[in-house]
Formats: C-alpha cells, sequence, structure tokens
C-alpha cells in the first residue's frame, strides 16, 4: 500500500480504476469480428422481412388453413413413427449405458479404454442427424429401417454423455465397500454404481424418446421413414394444407408426450 | 432395536411380480414397436458388408493428396459449406440470443407480474415444442426463400424458446440480497434489473448461449437439407449423387469443425462459469439443467 | 496374522501416512488403533487391505504379501478381509439384502450378478449374518429408509457375509449417538469372540479404547507411539499419543 509522503494526508490512495482484463476485451472484441465476418460470409439480413412479407404471406395463408381431415388418412406413418421412437430409443439407451460405464473413470480403470471410448463417443455426437439418415439410407435404402439406425446412433451419443456425467458424481462410499469386499469390475458397476444412477438414467431414457419424436420431422425428410416422410411428399407437392395439419398433430403428440413422461418421471423415478 | 439374542423371523422375499410384470410390458412394447416400424429388417445382415464397402470408397477420397485436383476443391467445398453452417449457427443463436433477453425477464417470477410469467411461458413452451425445421419450412423459406438466411432465422427463433426458459430460471435463483439492497437505496426499477437482476445472471446466460450455439451447428447441418444452405445442403447433393470420395471427406470436415468448436466453445464456457461466477457450484448445477433442457 | 515390517506410505501429494511402521497382529485379536485425525490411522487400516497402496516395507496378510499383488490376487485377498466404514457406505437405494450379498460378490459369476440372480445359499449367507447383527427383519427393507445405527449393522453383516478372516473397521462409530456406538461396538466384539475373526477398530474416543480394546495401538504422525493393553492405556499415555491435555471431546459423551 502506497501513502502519500505529505504527514498531513491520513486517507490511504484511491486505488485506480482497474483496466479491463485484455483476454475480456479481446475476446469482446474477437467475438464482436466473427459476428460481423459471419453476418457477411451468409450475406445476413432482415430486408425481405419488410419488402417480400406480402408473397410470403400469402404461402403463410395456405398454411393457417390446416386440412384437418388429413391427419387421420396417413394413421399409419404416426404408428410408424411412434414405433421407430420406441426401437431406437430403446436400443440407444442400452448401448449407451455400456458406453456411459467405459466413459467415466469411475467405473472404467483402464485409462486407454478410457481414452479411446471418449474420442468414439465425440466422435458420434460430432455428426448431425441428417448425416446419419443419409448413410443410412445410402445403406440399407429408404425406409424406417435407416430411421431407427440413424436414431440409435444419435441416441448413444447423448444417452452415453448425460449418463457418464452422472456416473462421475456418484457417492464414492459404495464404490470403496465394493473394492473392500474384492467385487469385480461389473458387479461393482451393477451394484455399487448402477443403483445410485438409475433414476437420473431413466430419465434421460423418457427425454430421449421425447427427443425420438421431435427428431422424426428431420428423420423423415432425409428418407428415414415416419410422418416426417409425409411432411416431405407434401411439402414437394406444395399441398402446405396437408403439410400444416400434419405440423399441429405432431405439436399435440409432442405434448402429449411430455406430460405422460413427466407422469411417468414423478411416479418412477 | 431387538437384542441380537432374541431371533426374529426372516421376512417374507417380496414378491418380484411387479417387476415381471413391468418387465414384460417392457418387452411387449419393444416386439410391438418391432413389429409395427415397418422396417425393412432382412437388410440388417447386409449392414456390416454394405458399410464396409462404402468406408473404404470414403476413404479412398480421404486419403487422396488434398492438394491436387479435384480433391483439393472437395476439401475447400466442405470447409465452406461447413463453415457456412457454423456462421448461420453462431447468428442465428445471437438472434436468438437477444431475443430471449425480454422472454427470460418476463418469464421470471421474482421479475414480473403473474400473468405475464403465465403468458410468456406458454410463449416460451410453444416455441421449444416446435423443430427448427418446421419454422424454416412454414415461415421463413416463404419469406427469405432458400438460403442461409431462412435457416439462421430459424435457428434463431427456436432458440428463443429454451434460452428464454433456462433465462428465467436463472433470474428466478439469484440471490435476493442485492436486490433488496438496491430497493432500500431507493434504486429505479430498471438500475435493479440492470444491475441486480443482470449482473448476477450474465456469466450462466453466456454459458446458456455458447451451448445453444454448439446445438445449434448441429442443428444448421439438418436445415441444410430442404435447402436452407450450409453442409446441409451439400451433404444430400453429395449423397443424391453417391460421390462417396467427396462425402468422406465432407463428414471429415463436419466431423473435425464440429470438434475444434465444441472444444473452443466449451473451454470458454468453463471459464466464464468458474472464473466469473461466486456461485460456481450453482453455476455448474445449471449447466447440468441446461444440457438436458436445451 | 497380520505382519508389517518397516512400513512406510507415502501419498502423491507428499504426505507421509505410515513412517516405518513395524506390527504383529496374531489371529483372533482385537486391536483398537487411536490418534488424533491425521496420525496414520486410516492409512494403516486401508494398507492391511491394500486400498492405500504402501511405498516401502513388507505387509503380510496370513503369509500373502499384500503390495504386488495382481489385480487378481488382491480381489482374493480382499475377500477375506471384511471392511466396516465411518460412511456406513451402503448403496441407499437397493435393499438391505443386496446391500449384504455385494460382500459375496467376488466369487458370484458375472451373468448372475448382473441380473441379481442369487442362489438358496448365498441368500441363505446373508440372512444368517444378518441374524447375527440382529437385524434380519429389515432384510428386503430399502437401506435408505433405516437409521445410522441401522446401516452401520448391515455393513457389518455385508462384511460378515465374505465369511472373512480379518475385520477392519475405519470409525466405525463417529457418526452414530453414544448408546448406538456402544451397541456397534459390542457387535464387533462379540463377532471377533463367536467367530475368532482378527478384528482392527479405529477409534478416537478413549473411553471406548479402553473399554474395548484387548490391545490398544497409539498412533501420532504416521508412527507407532503406544503398544499395550487397554489396561494399560490409561490417561497419561492418551496425552502422550495425543500430544496435548484431554479434553470432554475426547470421551463418547453420556457413556
Amino acid at each position: 500500500m502506497t501513502t502519500t509522503a505529505s504527514s498531513t494526508a491520513v486517507a490511504p490512495a484511491r486505488p485506480r480504476k482497474p483496466r479491463p482484463s485484455p483476454t475480456l476485451v479481446g475476446g469482446l472484441l474477437a467475438a464482436l469480428a466473427f459476428t460481423l465476418w459471419a453476418g457477411h460470409q451468409i450475406s445476413f439480413t432482415l430486408a425481405p422481412l419488410f419488402t417480400n412479407f406480402a408473397n410470403g404471406w400469402q404461402i403463410i395463408e395456405r398454411f393457417l388453413q390446416p386440412n384437418w381431415g388429413y391427419i387421420f388418412r396417413v394413421w399409419d406413418a404416426w404408428v410408424e413413427t411412434v414405433a421407430i421412437a420406441v426401437v431406437a430409443s430403446a436400443v440407444g439407451v442400452v448401448v449407451g449405458l455400456v458406453f456411459a460405464f467405459m466413459a467415466s473413470r469411475v467405473t472404467n480403470r483402464s485409462p486407454w479404454l478410457y481414452r479411446a471410448v471418449k474420442i468414439v463417443l465425440s466422435v458420434i455426437r460430432s455428426l448431425p442427424d441428417v448425416a446419419y439418415v443419409l448413410i443410412f439410407v445410402a445403406l440399407v435404402s429408404i425406409g424406417s429401417l435407416a430411421g431407427i439406425l440413424a436414431l440409435i446412433m444419435f441416441n448413444i451419443g447423448i444417452a452415453a454423455k448425460l449418463t457418464s456425467e452422472t456416473i462421475d458424481a456418484v457417492d464414492a462410499g459404495p464404490l470403496e465397500a465394493a473394492d473392500a469386499g474384492g467385487a469385480g469390475t461389473l458387479a461393482r458397476a451393477r451394484w455399487a454404481v448402477l443403483p445410485q444412477i438409475l433414476p437420473n438414467y431413466l430419465s434421460y431414457c423418457l427425454y430421449i424418446f421425447e427427443l425420438n419424436i421431435r427428431a422424426s420431422v428431420v428423420i423423415g425428410l432425409a428418407g428415414g421413414g415416419g410422418i416426417g416422410q409425409v411432411i416431405n411428399v407434401q411439402f414437394s407437392r406444395f399441398n402446405y394444407e396437408n403439410v400444416s395439419a400434419i405440423v399441429i398433430a405432431m405439436f399435440i403428440v409432442v405434448l402429449a408426450i411430455d406430460q405422460l413422461s413427466q407422469y411417468l418421471r414423478r411416479r418412477f423415478v | 432395536m431387538t437384542a441380537p439374542a432374541a431371533r426374529t423371523a426372516r421376512p417374507q422375499e417380496p414378491s418380484k411380480a411387479r417387476a415381471t410384470l413391468v418387465w414384460i410390458g417392457l418387452a411387449v412394447l419393444l416386439g410391438g414397436a418391432v413389429w409395427l416400424a415397418d422396417a425393412r429388417w432382412d437388410k440388417l445382415p447386409g449392414l456390416l458388408t454394405q458399410g464396409w464397402k462404402y468406408f473404404q470408397l470414403m476413404s479412398e477420397g480421404v486419403l487422396q493428396n488434398p492438394f491436387t485436383e479435384p480433391w483439393s476443391g472437395y476439401w475447400t467445398r466442405a470447409f465452406d459449406a461447413m463453415m457456412e453452417s457454423v456462421y448461420m449457427a453462431w447468428v442465428g443463436t445471437l438472434v436468438g440470443a437477444v431475443l430471449s433477453i425480454p422472454f427470460g425477464f418476463l418469464a421470471a417470477r421474482n421479475v414480473a407480474p403473474q400473468w405475464a410469467v403465465q403468458v410468456t411461458r406458454v410463449v416460451l413452451n410453444l416455441i421449444r415444442a416446435v423443430p427448427e425445421l418446421v419454422f424454416a419450412i412454414v415461415i421463413m423459406l416463404p419469406i427469405f426463400g432458400f438460403g442461409p438466411i431462412a435457416g439462421t432465422i430459424a435457428l434463431g427463433v427456436g432458440a428463443v424458446g429454451t434460452l428464454g426458459k433456462l433465462t428465467a430460471e436463472a433470474l428466478e435463483g439469484i440471490d435476493p440480497g442485492p436486490v433488496e439492497a438496491a430497493q432500500a437505496s431507493g434504486a429505479p426499477r430498471s438500475a435493479i434489473l440492470r444491475w441486480a437482476y443482470w449482473t448476477q445472471v450474465l456469466p450462466e446466460v453466456l454459458a446458456f448461449w455458447l451451448y445453444r450455439f454448439e446445438i445449434n451447428i448441429r442443428a444448421s447441418a439438418v436445415l441444410g437439407i430442404i435447402g436452407a444452405g450450409g453442409v446441409g445442403t451439400l451433404l444430400s447433393q453429395l449423397f443424391s449423387k453417391r460421390a462417396w470420395d467427396q462425402i468422406g471427406i465432407t463428414l471429415l470436415v463436419i466431423i473435425a469443425v464440429t470438434l475444434v468448436v465444441d472444444w473452443i466453445s466449451g473451454s470458454i464456457r468453463h471459464r466464464i462459469i468458474s472464473g466469473g461466477a461466486v456461485r460456481k457450484d450453482a453455476g455448474e448445477r445449471e449447466q447440468d439443467k441446461a444440457e438436458v433442457a436445451l | 496374522m497380520i505382519e508389517l515390517k518397516d512400513v512406510t506410505v507415502r501419498y502423491p501429494n507428499g504426505v507421509v501416512g505410515l513412517d516405518g511402521v513395524n506390527l504383529t497382529i496374531p489371529d483372533g485379536q482385537f486391536v483398537v488403533v487411536v490418534g488424533l485425525s491425521g496420525a496414520g490411522k486410516s492409512t494403516l487400516i486401508r494398507a492391511i487391505n491394500g486400498l492405500v497402496p504402501i511405498t516401502s516395507g513388507s505387509l503380510t496378510v496370513d503369509g500373502q504379501e499384500v503390495s504386488g499383488a495382481s489385480k487378481r490376487e488382491l480381489r482374493r485377498l480382499r475377500s477375506g478381509i471384511g471392511m466396516i466404514f465411518q460412511s456406513f457406505n451402503l448403496v441407499k437405494r437397493t435393499s438391505v439384502m443386496n446391500n449384504v450379498i455385494m460382500g459375496q460378490l467376488h466369487d458370484v459369476p458375472a451373468y448372475r450378478s448382473l441380473v441379481g440372480a442369487w442362489t438358496k445359499e448365498e441368500k441363505e449367507i446373508a440372512y444368517r449374518s444378518l441374524e447375527r447383527v440382529g437385524i434380519v427383519e429389515k432384510a428386503w427393507t430399502r437401506a435408505s429408509h433405516l437409521s445410522g445405527g441401522q446401516q452401520q449393522r448391515v455393513a457389518i453383516a455385508r462384511a460378515l457375509a465374505q465369511d472373512p478372516t480379518v475385520m477392519l473397521a475405519d470409525e466405525p462409530v463417529a457418526s452414530l449417538d453414544p448408546p448406538t456406538a456402544q451397541m456397534v461396538m459390542k457387535d464387533l466384539q462379540r463377532i471377533n469372540r463367536e467367530l475368532s475373526i482378527t478384528t482392527l477398530v479405529n477409534l478416537h474416543f478413549l473411553d471406548l479404547a479402553r473399554q474395548f480394546g484387548q490391545r490398544v495401538i497409539g498412533m501420532r504422525a504416521g508412527q507407532v507411539v503406544f503398544d499395550g493393553t487397554g489396561a494399560e492405556a490409561d490417561d497419561a499415555v492418551f496425552e502422550q499419543i495425543y500430544g496435548r491435555s484431554l479434553t470432554a471431546d475426547d470421551v463418547l459423551p453420556g457413556a
């Protein structure tokens, strides 16, 4: 602390206002520069909102007159969408659970395997669901099998990530007890870890099922079957009334499943 | 507690009927779904051999000297398309972030009046329930036409739902002390919102924005398949041509760019949360919640 | 018989847990280890079943060297050593029965342990262990529904289900109220006498140490500074072990 030389000054010198840290300033400048650059690259403009609104409105108006009758005409596609979500979620969360155990230091004591699994999982997660649908459509042709396989890959990534983070945070006491009793790796994971993570894991399962229903539009557009495929066909035929009816029904289905899974969560978790 | 000497009878082992029923129910559900999915299960065995064949074709593209024609062109094209997706995600996230601030305040119970909270929450839930793709198809494409802007705005609108909800939850979780202090000193409402509320949630909210950016990178690829630009458009073109060498290159570019952006964004998020926030634990908990919600 | 010859434990952060400890513990003895926290009691107990690896020296249990044992050998060795913890370390979200059977997991094949298909014998062992600590009526209760004292008894049953020759207890009563602490200590003593299981218990209450310790070992800064019978361990000895005069905190209140 510096004090002034004169004996009359009793108050210590006022500290100078600290300069903002260079990292912060640099970071903000970089973010600003990147924003401008990105906006320029995609020629970002809101002008069409004013100039082209009237034209666009003509189409939007057609969306606003949904053809309700169409919803039940494509009943099979709805059933298929739910069936795809059930199969893909079931397989995805089971495989994801196995990966989750291998992707946590708590349950995987081999540093090599741990690193390898972590890398594989980040690669799996870095591809968007559409890419998977396109790949599997090429492998097994258009249809719900491609959608199921694509969603499985997508689900493994999420289930493994969320669950392995939960495993990282379990109470270490039972693990120590299992070790002291000479339990093997598998038994230890099953009896000291699984019961602790089970509530969280079950709620991830329900969450993933919801995600899969939501994703069905995307899946179908890329050729993976279900209601999305119907949207794709109707959209390319400019049957906007049919598209909006399905979209609204889809919205209600998502809300209903959301409510159901919240109920199940309260009931069982 | 009974004395050890007084042996009590062993209790009846509880019936496993309920658990068995649940398992049977799940099995029936799964079996029914396998049946109703109308999938060509017979194609499944060929998956590995087919996959291996195409994997080899893709590797051929990747393993060619990337500095010779036409491979250099493929790499550049994939990279440009992927960067377009990143730009779309970034601008879209910013649009959504800016829009989500007023929504967040209006949906926080300790900020806005009861009726405003109810109305805003319903709006936010509606937005969250609609996939970005639907926004793009129904509203953005008619107005903005094919191209990245429609996709960007769709990503922005889609982000408002989750970001608004998370901002509201963060605002509801603040320490009420500073608010009371500011009120006690007679500060105007706007100053309280800016200094007592916003400063407390800023680190968390910034972290949510970055997390949403990571998610939007993947989502922008999805929008590409309906012609909204970015790597999705390129990918669907390549798949319809079955140009496996270029597909291999493009997939690799997607993976690499996504991993790098995730890594950068993730380390900034950790810095913001651990450096900026006093309530470190709370911040980390919020992150966990965000990962489930987003 | 447990034998420690010049055992030193140095943690990766440089802290010395044990400093040249020599000890011989014959079969069937009931040993109480006392000392302040950080004196090395916990390290001593955890070194015996290999949870803490020793840095130098030799530590044998029934002639088997603990350090340098392969993973498989270590698991087999640990299966013969029961352990009880201060915080019980039960899996709270599952039944008492499953918790007790956890003690036998070392020789249940993986395919059965994964689905929880226990045999009649395994359940019988679990029942008998629970009967020995007088809590069999709770066999199918969720562990989270039990009181602290009950949980510690289940933990003892879990250790018993291993059919151990050695029982290690790390501050088993530190989280319990005084009457419950007395009861748990009596359980341990009774088990030691009935089954002649060599028992090592860490305690910091000196009255409990005197009451139950057939042999009392005092530790300070990683070294053994006292080794004698419970009767020999008078206040002067404890003041020497603790390096300070005794306070009311050092005795179990109300016991």
